[in-house]
Formats: structure tokens, sequence, C-alpha cells
């Protein structure tokens, strides 16, 4: 059974840009637990640096070249488009992951359309692999909540939503193999 | 009797007296002024031998900041011994352009903290007084689960890169969070009501 791990922005962070000890922690952790770490493009976007040439991302681009890291091809999916008018499955996840980020706020209607790519994400891999458990790590309650909710809308119940509470602790708490690791409970 | 008129209320028989109002915005500039405030706000016992030890300022300089913060009104000296400090909460509302906006000791207490944390007063400088308070705000609303960190940094205007910042620290200085991290949330934690439909629940509101 393959396992994925999702990342949020907010993990990498967290550690640092890159070369940094964290990082080194999370290298090892990741071949350890046999897993690989996933992050949306639009995340990826999210870290980058645009100088005059072309991007370079410094808490990522290590990883990507080392194989540990893996950045997923853009998500489908327009804010603007109408719910019933979406016939995808990943799109429709990210437009339920935003409708239930409003729900949840205490300030509807201004959340993120990046927070709902983790979610559409995990939907993707579910589709795309059919022995596959998915792991998302995120430090923001609420989009932690909307990882585990929404994919058991579309039959997916394999996931375990980690939530790094205060957000600092996913410096210690996130690169071990313990986090990377399916939970069977 | 009580004084409650348009701009005192709740005085008590006799008005105490405040001077002194320049140390209430200094508050926010001075460092040094914020974490002797901060640290009396903090003890119930402190002296000034203990503070002149605890500060990075001089002993000169720590008795003339108690001076100010007493004549202020910001601090009391105690009837438990000669030289023992308490500090009194305060509000400082200005109200421009109809934005509201309090100055309170926990935004005092973070200019406290400004030497350790460069991000607080990158955002105090660059964003001013109101963004610097509605951050602290949302990094409260943030803790209770009510916002994300990509939201709060829409609602302020500041980027993604200092929100993170801001959040780490204001985690650190208020002790917010909780005790054990992280939290795994499987489907069975969050499903809701079976009768429920999550889609309809959604997509009617």
């Amino acid at each position: 059974m393959y396992t994925a791990n999702i990342v949020d922005t907010v993990m990498f962070r967290s550690l640092g840009k890159q070369p940094n000890t964290y990082l080194q922690s999370l290298k090892r952790a990741v071949k350890a637990a046999d897993t690989e770490l996933w992050v949306p493009a639009t995340i990826y976007c999210e870290l980058a640096d645009y100088g005059d040439g072309s991007p370079v991302n410094p808490y990522l681009d290590d990883g990507i070249e080392e194989g540990w890291v893996r950045i997923a091809m853009p998500l489908p999916g327009d804010r603007s488009d109408d719910f019933d008018a979406v016939d995808e499955s990943v799109a429709k996840a990210r437009h339920l992951a935003d409708s239930f980020l409003n729900q949840q706020s205490k300030y509807p209607e201004t959340n993120n359309w990046r927070d709902a790519s983790l979610v559409a994400l995990t939907v993707r891999l579910f589709e795309r692999n059919a022995q596959i458990h998915v792991i998302t790590h995120t430090a923001d309650e609420s989009l932690a909540k909307a990882c585990a909710r929404i994919p058991p809308e579309f039959g997916y119940y394999e996931i375990n939503s980690r939530y790094y509470n205060p957000p600092q602790t996913a410096k210690h708490d996130f690169p071990t193999v313990e986090s990377l690791t399916w939970d069977r409970r | 009797m009580s004084y409650d008129t348009e701009h005192v209320r709740n005085a008590g028989d006799i008005p105490g007296t405040i001077t002194g109002i320049p140390t209430f915005t200094e508050l926010l500039t001075n460092t040094a002024l914020a974490s002797l405030y901060t640290t009396i706000r903090h003890s119930a016992t402190a002296t000034a031998p203990e503070l002149v030890e605890t500060a990075d300022v001089s002993k000169k300089t720590v008795y003339e900041y108690l001076r100010k913060l007493e004549q202020a009104g910001l601090i009391t000296e105690t009837e438990d011994g000669p030289s023992v400090y308490e500090a009194e909460d305060f509000e400082l509302t200005l109200t421009i352009r109809d934005v509201e906006v309090s100055i309170t000791p926990e935004l005092v207490e973070l200019i406290a903290h400004d030497d350790e944390y460069p991000v607080i007063n990158r955002v105090l400088d660059d964003h001013g007084l109101v963004i610097f308070a509605l951050a602290h705000d949302l990094v409260n609303a943030h803790a209770d689960g009510d916002i994300t960190i990509r939201q709060l940094a829409s609602l302020t205007g500041l980027s993604a890169g200092t929100a993170y910042d801001l959040v780490e620290a204001l985690y650190d200085i208020h002790d917010l969070g909780g005790d054990s991290s992280p939290t795994t949330f499987t489907p069975d934690d969050v499903a809701g009501n079976e009768d429920g439909n999550l889609r309809d629940e959604l997509l009617t509101e």
C-alpha cells in the first residue's frame, strides 16, 4: 500500500529555507517512512521567489531534485464556476472544500482558493491510485477538518489529517517517521 | 456619587489623576518600557531591584521608566512593601475616520518582544497600528480555528510569509495553541449527522 503525504505551505515555512537541519531530518524521515511528499502546484508558486530569471523555490527545489518532493500537475476547477456545472470529482472536491471553509470561518467568503487545493489533490491521488493511504499536514484547523471530511463524499476514507497547533510545533513534530506514517487506529 | 459623562465613565467618587499621556503611546515604540510594564503585569511581586536585575537597560533608566509608568497610572506601588509594583490594565481607544483601534496590554506585550521577533516592528512600521492590531486579533481567531493563515494574509494585506512569521511570533508570545501536536483527524472524527448531506448543506448555504 502506497502512502502519500500532502503538505501545506505553512509546514515548509515553519521548517525554513534550504539547507537546514529540519529539512535534512524531513528527508531522512521521508525515506525511512518509504513515502513521498506531494505539494499542489499552486503551493509551489506560493513559496517560490520570482526574481529576474525563472522562479526558484528555496523551500522545495532541493527535495524535488532529490526525488522526495513531488509537485502535482495544476488542479482543475475555476472558483467562479457553479458547482452543478462542474462534472469532475477533483474540481467538485475543491468547490466543496471552499464552501466548507466558508461555512467554518468567522469571516465567510474571505477564504483563499489555495486552501482548497489540498483537498482537491487528496481526491486526485485517490482517483489515480487504487491502493493508497493519504496523510495531509497543515496548521489550519478548519482546513485539517476539510481534508478528513470532504474525500469521504467521493467514497475515499483512507485518510489521516494532521493538524499542527501551535504551528511552530511543525518544526519538530512534522519531520518524523511517525508523522509521515499511516496511523491504523 | 459617580462621574459618568460624555468623556468620563466609572470614575468613582474621586477621579484619579492621570498624567503622562505620552507614556501610553511610548509603550508602542519603546521596547524597554513595554518590557518593564509587561514584566510587572505578569508578576505579582515585582520589586524595583528585581526589575533592575532583569532589565536590558541601566538602573537609572529603570527607575526613570518606573516613575513614568507610575505617573501615567499604569503601575502602582502596593502595600506589600516599598518598591513592590503591580500593573493596571488599560485600554486606549483611538477613532479616526470611523476606524476604531484599541491599544491594550496585549499589544504592548508584543512590543516588549520586538527584539526577538523582527516581524513585529516590520508589520508596525510598514502597515501601521490598525493592521497590526487587526492581525493580532486574527491570530487569536486562527488559534480558535475560525480562520486559516491564508485568510489572515488576505484580510490584513500582509504577504503570506509575513503573515506566517507573525502567527508564529504571536503564538509564542501569548502561549497560544494546544498541549500536544499534531492532532490527527480521521473521517470518523469529523463525520456530520448521518441524516445530513454535506453537499446540500454547503451548497444551499
